[in-house]
């Protein structure tokens, strides 16, 4: 391939991938807006998706994936169908905490606009519009930052996919890197990367940065606002143009009320669980297969629960170190915030020739890496972006004057001030690592295996020996797992760390 | 039994009570009331169900017996001048005083007008693209009450409205409040105004409806029938303060 070559196909690649990337982010956005809202307002829609969401946060979607793929391609073809794939594959990395957050930002309205609402009868329509969105904007803009590098992250996983024995491949970057590495083509390697650099680059620095500063007030990020602001003004003028059409055609249209369809829901799940359920019930051997993959899973099950700990509190303790520095340095700070962007937006993928000569002689060390990444950058953008704006300039300038400082200024007023954000990030940064453990503790390069054991590696095992029931039933009982721990230990400590830290 | 047509609102036999922990809790006790084309203000100890009675009267809440009538031969247009002013952060203050109308179906043009006027009416002309938060506490209490306005509400309530502004903001608010009222620029019938404040309640109403601790009870009806305008230093004033003060404690 000549350079002349090289460069077309390169910008062709790019162009998809960031198409995808997109494509991805619009229907997540979407998603979180329509869920989030719905799940704050709506107590059914709550109860029902609230723990479903937990339990989809949390587990490795990569095991459900084949099932997923095989839907898609047998029924739309390997064309639209692996497209399609890969987009949802995506979707799936960055749209939980995009929901969450809506979500959360929702709910915590102040009641008083309730109040509003109802004396003044704000039409869903209206109060979707005028309330809901605006509202959603600062989370968005928050959580977008850390799924758009969630996104990049599992580019190379979505471009190449593999079912069973057959490939696909999307054209693609994440798919140019992996073929120009796996070709051994120095140039072709180091463009692509340099273009995947660049294009995260920018799209932080012109997009994502300037947005999270504009919509949340966070200073520690590096942006171009001015060139945001010509996109956001456009951005703006056109919503507004909508947002009034739309009200426009609601007020001439007759102002029927749609029933919520949530008794649809209810009435249909249950329904649907009873029939599985019965189902399952007839086939005893299915039970007591399904317990014996509990044995297996329990055996499995303490060594990923200390490693999924252990990195979340090396990310903790790496966060808060950082956080402390670009605290005092507020330039340094922006250069960390900056770098942590682009580092935890590099594929999976792209680590490995680095990464491949110290596989052999220290497998431990590049498992915890595989973790850190799938989990470090929750606590990480928590901490820095929102644990350090969250810092009063009040409670900054009440410790210059009683001279509180050092060690002193750390435990008093610099970690309670941050504790809210770096337990929340402590939270996703679990989910994170769980969903990590099955990348990390099973890592097979070329002819090269590396088992850990654990969790991770069980489930790895039982999805390539095509093993599904087997897959989902080890899914299944980490999801119990992660959704006990999360309601025993994380759900009280933050309750209360909640209570006492609202500064008013 | 008969209603006169001389009333706006009629407050019937209202009780309210809700579940709490268990128990039945009893907030509003078979309150009756009329209210005419006048300034009524309801006043009784903190906690005692007065908000409550107001978003009964406002519809908001569902009371557990009796009703609320109005006699006005169509759906009654309610304004509500909130305890806190409750802006929404990410509109301008326009925006904000429109957004009731527009849920109406107010055209969007005429929205802004009429807008624009009662912004000018309670003196915040000019501050029209100004976000709630480059604003005074006094200066969004008044958009609350621009916002109230604007839908040329037949009755205006009010929950505790000057109860959080410094004495001063209070005292030239509760004037400019009068002076609309009074003026009759705004096609408002009745206002309904909630406090506990004796003071302001005896200077701003034509009658004063003070309840009794939980559950509230009707405990005295006095008509204020004092000159305006009114102000705190005349003695009718004093005379009448120390009357409903009497009944309060």
């Amino acid at each position: 391939m000549n350079l002349n070559e090289l460069t077309i196909e390169l910008t062709i690649s790019t162009s998809l991938s960031l198409g995808r990337m997109l494509a991805a982010y619009m229907l997540s956005l979407i998603l979180a807006i329509v869920t989030g809202v719905a799940m704050a307002r709506n107590k059914y829609v709550e109860s029902i998706l609230l723990p479903i969401l937990d339990v989809l946060q949390s587990i490795p979607i990569l095991g459900f994936f084949p099932a997923v793929l095989a839907v898609f391609i047998t029924t739309l073809g390997p064309v639209a169908g692996g497209e399609l794939s890969s987009i949802f594959l995506i979707i799936t990395s960055l749209v939980w905490n995009m929901i969450f957050g809506v979500y959360s930002s929702i709910k915590s309205l102040d009641p008083s606009i309730d109040h509003l609402v109802a004396v003044y009868k704000l039409p869903l329509i209206h109060r979707f519009l005028y309330i809901y969105l605006p509202a959603s904007k600062s989370p968005i803009a928050a959580n977008s930052i850390i799924s758009w590098a969630g996104g990049w992250f599992f580019l190379t996983s979505a471009e190449v996919i593999s079912m069973g024995r057959v490939e696909y491949r999307l054209k693609g970057l994440g798919s140019f890197i992996i073929k120009a590495f796996e070709e051994g083509s120095t140039t072709a390697y180091t463009t692509g990367l340099l273009a995947l650099f660049m294009v995260i680059l920018v799209s932080y620095l012109i997009i994502w940065n300037p947005f999270t500063m504009k919509y949340t007030g966070t200073r520690t990020l590096l942006g171009f606002m001015k060139a945001y602001d010509v996109i956001d003004k456009a951005l703006s003028k056109t919503w507004g143009f909508i947002v009034e059409k739309v009200v426009a055609a609601y007020n001439v249209v007759a102002r029927v009320k749609i029933k919520s369809t949530h008794i649809i829901i209810c009435s249909i799940l249950p329904l649907l669980l009873y029939q599985y359920h019965t189902r399952l019930a007839l086939d005893n051997s299915l039970y007591s297969k399904i317990l014996e993959y509990g044995v297996d899973f329990l055996r499995v099950a303490p060594i990923t629960l200390i490693r999924v700990y252990l990195v979340v509190v090396t990310g903790l303790a790496v966060s808060i170190l950082l956080a402390y520095i670009s605290h005092t340095r507020l330039k340094l700070g922006k250069m960390i915030v900056m770098s942590g962007e682009v580092l935890s937006s590099i594929p999976a993928m792209m680590w490995w020739p680095i990464l491949l000569p110290l596989l052999k002689g220290f497998p431990q060390g590049i498992m915890m890496f595989v973790y850190l990444q799938g989990s470090l950058w929750y606590v990480f953008f928590n901490v820095l972006i929102f644990g350090i704006s969250s810092l009063r300039e009040s409670i900054i300038e009440l410790s210059e004057i009683y001279n509180v400082k050092g060690r002193l200024y750390l435990s008093r007023i610099f970690i309670p001030s941050l504790l809210p954000s770096i337990l929340a990030g402590g939270l996703s940064a679990s989910g994170g690592a769980w969903n990590a453990s099955i990348a990390a503790e099973y890592i097979m390069l070329g002819d090269l295996t590396v088992d850990m054991g654990g969790v991770g590696s069980l489930l790895n095992k039982q999805a390539e020996a095509g093993d599904i029931l087997g897959v989902l039933s080890t899914s299944f009982f980490m999801s119990l797992v992660v959704v006990f721990i999360n309601k025993t230990i994380w759900a009280r400590i933050l309750g209360k760390i909640r209570g006492y830290y609202v500064v008013e | 039994m008969s209603s006169s047509k001389n009333y706006v609102v009629e407050v019937v036999g209202v009780s309210k009570s809700y579940i709490s922990g268990g128990r039945e809790v009893e907030v509003l006790k078979d309150i009756s009331f009329e209210v005419g084309r006048e300034f009524v203000s309801i006043i009784g100890p903190s906690g005692c169900g007065k908000s409550t009675l107001l978003r009964i009267i406002a519809g908001v809440e569902k009371p557990s017996g009796g009703r609320v009538v109005f006699n006005l031969n169509r759906k009654p247009i309610i304004g509500f001048v909130f305890q806190f002013p409750t802006l929404l952060p990410w509109m301008t203050v326009l925006d904000n005083v429109i957004l009731p109308l527009i849920a109406t179906g107010v055209e969007k043009s005429r929205a802004i007008e009429k807008a624009r006027m009662t912004l000018k009416v309670v003196g915040l002309g000019g501050f029209e693209d100004f976000y709630p938060s480059e604003l005074s506490g006094g200066m969004k209490q008044r958009v609350n009450i621009a916002r109230a306005l604007a839908i040329e509400p037949d009755v205006l309530l009010m929950d505790e409205p000057f109860s959080h502004l410094d004495p001063l903001t209070a005292e030239s608010l509760r004037s400019e409040v009068l002076d609309i009222w009074l003026s009759s620029i705004l096609p408002v019938k009745s206002i309904i105004m909630v406090t506990h404040n004796v003071e302001e309640a005896v200077i701003m109403s034509d009658k004063v409806i003070i309840l009794s601790p939980r559950p509230a009870r009707v405990l005295k009806i006095v008509d204020v029938n004092i000159p305006r305008p009114r102000s705190r230093k005349m003695p009718e004033v004093q005379e009448m303060v120390d009357k409903v003060y009497e009944y309060v404690s």
